[in-house]
C-alpha cells in the first residue's frame, strides 16, 4: 500500500508519456535513416533478431540512464567498497571504464549479517577447505559431486530452519525455478502472491500447472481466489485440481515487507493447499536466531510443507537450498533436475555457509552472531525511523533490513543515483519492469558491518540529495534534542542470545 | 495548498504493458494532456478554436488508433512474446470487457466528436473526417471486436 500524492501520479504518467513520444520519434527516424543504409544480413534472407518493438523499452528508456545499474566495483562488498568510474562518449549508449574507482558506502549489497568480506572465522576454514576440496566438485551431485561437506551442511540447514531434511544447490535462482516444475504438474494449481520474485514465476510457468496470483499480502483475497478455484476446478473439464500450492515470499526484496505467514498458513490449512516459502531475504537476517520469519512471527517450521532459501544474502556465499520433510527432499534428489544434472556447490561455498551458521547460532565459541543479529535489527530500525522522520516515503515493516525510497517520477532515478554516487554513497535504484511502472525507487540494503558512523553520514547525503531532487513527499518532523551518540555495542559481559 | 494524497495497492495484472493503466491519476492525466494539447494547438497555429478542435480530434484518432489496435505485443522482451498476437487494447484487463477502463476509453472519443462538431457548427469537411474518426474508434472498441482482424489485415 503506497501512499503517493496526485500531483506525483499525473506528472509521472506525463513524464513517462513524453519519454514514450520521443523514443517513438527516434525510432521512426532511425527508420527513415536506416532506409538509405543497406544490411548485408538483410539482403541474404535472415530475419532480424527482435522484432523492432520488443526492445523498445531497453533502447529507448533504459539505455538513457544506463550509468546508473549494472556498476562495477573492484573490492569485496563490504560496508565501504570500490565502485569502478565509467564514463560515455555517445549519450549513454556505451559506457567504458576510466581505469580510476572511488570508495563508496555500500547501500546496495545483500550483506544482511556482515559475511560480506573477510571474515575471522569463516575465512581461514574456507581456505582450508579450498587447499583441501579444490574451487570445483567438477561433476554433479549424484556422480562425483556430494562431499562430507554438502552432507554436512544440508544437515545443518535442516536443523537450522526447523525441518527434517534439506538438500542445497548451486544457484538460489535455479532452486526455484527447478523445483517448482518437479513438485508440480499439468492438473495441479499454483496461487502465487503477485509480487514474487521472477525466479518463482518461472518456475511456475515451467511448469505447466495452471497460475493464479492473489494480491499482494493479503489473506482474505487468497481467501477467495482458493474458494474460486476450488469450487472452479480445473479449466474447461472442472475436474477437481490434483494439489494446490501456495507461494509466498519471507521478505518481499522490492518492498521491504514481510509475509502475513500465520494467516496464510492458517487459510491453506483451511482448504488443504500446500505452502511453500521463499525465505531468500529472510533467513539469517530476522528472528532472535536468525531463524527467519518463522522464528519472528512464532510460526512452527513444520506447519510450512517446503521452505527455501538462499545462501547469497545472509550468508556471503553463493546457492540455494530446500528444507522439507525427509520423503519430499528423497523424491527431490532422485527427480530434481538441479540435482541429477547440475553441478554441486562449490566446496568452499559450502563451507563459508558451514562457518557462517556456526557464527550465527554461537558455536564458534563467541558471541558475534548475537551481536551481528542484534547489530542488523537495530541499525535497520535506527535507519528506517530517521528516514520516515525526515519526510521520505520508505516501505517496508520494522525488523526488515530492506527499505525501499519511492521516487516515482522517472527523471528522479538517475538524478537521486548519480548526486548520491557524487557525494560516495553506492545506492540501488530499481525501476520499471522489476517494478510497477508508477512506483520507482531507491532500495536499501542494511548490513551488520555497518556502523552508526556510517548510518549518520548515509542519512545525511540521502536528505541533502532528497531535498534537491525533491522525494520529500511527506511533512518533516520537527528535530528533537540530540543526546549523544550511543557507543558501539562490544562484547557485553553475559550477553547471551 | 494541502497536499492530495491516493493510496494504491500492486494491482494483480501480470501484463506489464496494461498495468499502468490501474493507477489512479491515468483518467485525469489523459484528459488534461488533450487539453493542453488543444491550448498548444491554438497558440502554435493561431486557427479557431473549431479547427483546432478538429486537429485534435484527427490527431487522437490516428495515434490511438496506431498504439491502441495496431501496434501488437509488448515494448520489452521479458514476458517472451506471449501477448505478441494482441493489441493494447485486447491486452487491456486480461480481456475482460466492459470493464471501467474500457468504458472511459470508449467515451473519450465520443466527446471529443462531440465537442469538435460542435465547436466547427457542423460544416462540412470537418464533420465528415470527425464522424469517420469517431466511427472506427469506437467500433474498434466493441466487445464483438475482440481479436478479430477484418480481411486479415494486421493478422
Amino acid at each position: 500500500m503506497v501512499r503517493l500524492p496526485y500531483t506525483t501520479a499525473l506528472t509521472t504518467l506525463f513524464s513517462y508519456g513524453l519519454l514514450f513520444v520521443f523514443g517513438q520519434l527516434r525510432d521512426q527516424f532511425r527508420k527513415i535513416l536506416d532506409l538509405f543504409k543497406s544490411s548485408s544480413l538483410k539482403e541474404k534472407g535472415y530475419a532480424p533478431i527482435c522484432l523492432g518493438l520488443e526492445d523498445f523499452y531497453t533502447r529507448r528508456l533504459y539505455l538513457r540512464i544506463q550509468d546508473c545499474f549494472s556498476r562495477p566495483i573492484s573490492s569485496a562488498p563490504d560496508a565501504w567498497f570500490d565502485v569502478v568510474e565509467r564514463q560515455s562518449n555517445d549519450g549513454n549508449k556505451t559506457l567504458y571504464r576510466t581505469g580510476k574507482s572511488t570508495r563508496c558506502l555500500n547501500l546496495g549489497s545483500y550483506n544482511y549479517l556482515g559475511f560480506a568480506s573477510a571474515d575471522e572465522y569463516c575465512t581461514p576454514r574456507v581456505i582450508n577447505s579450498l587447499k583441501k576440496y579444490s574451487p570445483s566438485t567438477c561433476s554433479v551431485r549424484v556422480d562425483g559431486g556430494t562431499t562430507k561437506l554438502h552432507e554436512e551442511l544440508e544437515d545443518l540447514i535442516a536443523k537450522y530452519v526447523g525441518q527434517p531434511a534439506a538438500v542445497c544447490f548451486g544457484m538460489g535462482y535455479v532452486t526455484n525455478s527447478a523445483i517448482i516444475p518437479v513438485l508440480i504438474g499439468k492438473g495441479g494449481l499454483i496461487i502465487s502472491d503477485s509480487l514474487n520474485h521472477s525466479s518463482i514465476i518461472n518456475g511456475a510457468r515451467g511448469s505447466g500447472a495452471t497460475v493464479r496470483v492473489f494480491q499482494h499480502n493479503t489473506p482474505s483475497h487468497l481467501e477467495e481466489v482458493l474458494r474460486e478455484q476450488i469450487s472452479e476446478g480445473q479449466p474447461r473439464t472442472h475436474r477437481p485440481w490434483k494439489k494446490i500450492i501456495v507461494i509466498v515470499e519471507g521478505i518481499y526484496s522490492m518492498e521491504g515487507e514481510l509475509c502475513k505467514l500465520p494467516e496464510i498458513v492458517a487459510v491453506c490449512k483451511k482448504y488443504k493447499a500446500y505452502t511453500y516459502l521463499d525465505e531468500a531475504h529472510s533467513i539469517g537476517a530476522i528472528g532472535k536466531s536468525g531463524r527467519g520469519l518463522c522464528e519472528l512471527l512464532g510460526v512452527n517450521p513444520t506447519d510450512i510443507d517446503i521452505m527455501m532459501g538462499t545462501f547469497t544474502k545472509s550468508f556471503g556465499s553463493c546457492g540455494g537450498y530446500i528444507a522439507a520433510s525427509k520423503e519430499i527432499i528423497e523424491y527431490l534428489m532422485y527427480t530434481c533436475p538441479a540435482h541429477l544434472y547440475a553441478t554441486s556447490m562449490s566446496p568452499p561455498a559450502v563451507e563459508q555457509v558451514i562457518s557462517a551458521i556456526k557464527v550465527v547460532l554461537g558455536e564458534d565459541g563467541s558471541n558475534r552472531g548475537a551481536i551481528k543479529l542484534l547489530q542488523i535489527r537495530e541499525n535497520s530500525n535506527f535507519f528506517r525511523s530517521e528516514l520516515q522522520k525526515m519526510g521520505f516515503e520508505v516501505l517496508g515493516d520494522n525488523d526488515s533490513p530492506v527499505m525501499p525510497i519511492m521516487l516515482y517520477n522517472p527523471a528522479k532515478i538517475p538524478s537521486f543515483s548519480r548526486e548520491c554516487l557524487e557525494n560516495n554513497v553506492a545506492i540501488v535504484t530499481v525501476a520499471f519492469p522489476a517494478t510497477p511502472l508508477l512506483l520507482a525507487r531507491a532500495r536499501i540494503c542494511i548490513s551488520a558491518s555497518h556502523t552508526r558512523v556510517d548510518l549518520i553520514k548515509a542519512l545525511e547525503v540521502i536528505s541533502r540529495v532528497g531535498e534537491d531532487v525533491g522525494i520529500k513527499y511527506f511533512p518533516v518532523e520537527p528535530m528533537k534534542p540530540q543526546l549523544q551518540p550511543q557507543p558501539q555495542v562490544e562484547n557485553i559481559p553475559g550477553f547471551q542470545h | 495548498m494541502a497536499k492530495l494524497y491516493v493510496q494504491t495497492t500492486q494491482p494483480t495484472d501480470l501484463n506489464k504493458n496494461t498495468e499502468w493503466f490501474m493507477y489512479p491519476g491515468v483518467w485525469t492525466t489523459y484528459i488534461l494532456i488533450l487539453f493542453f494539447s488543444w491550448l498548444l494547438v491554438l497558440s502554435v497555429f493561431g486557427c479557431t478554436p473549431g479547427m483546432a478542435w478538429t486537429i485534435i480530434n484527427l490527431s487522437h484518432f490516428i495515434i490511438t488508433y496506431q498504439f491502441f489496435h495496431w501496434k501488437k505485443g509488448t515494448p520489452f522482451a521479458e514476458d517472451q512474446g506471449i501477448y505478441n498476437a494482441l493489441t493494447w487494447w485486447e491486452q487491456m484487463d486480461n480481456g475482460k470487457q466492459l470493464t471501467k477502463n474500457r468504458k472511459f476509453l470508449t467515451v473519450v472519443p465520443v466527446v471529443l466528436y462531440l465537442i469538435a462538431s460542435h465547436t466547427t457548427d457542423y460544416q462540412q469537411p470537418m464533420l465528415l473526417l470527425n464522424t469517420l474518426a469517431v466511427i472506427v474508434l469506437v467500433v474498434a472498441k466493441f466487445p464483438n471486436m475482440h481479436k478479430v482482424r477484418i480481411f486479415g489485415i494486421n493478422g
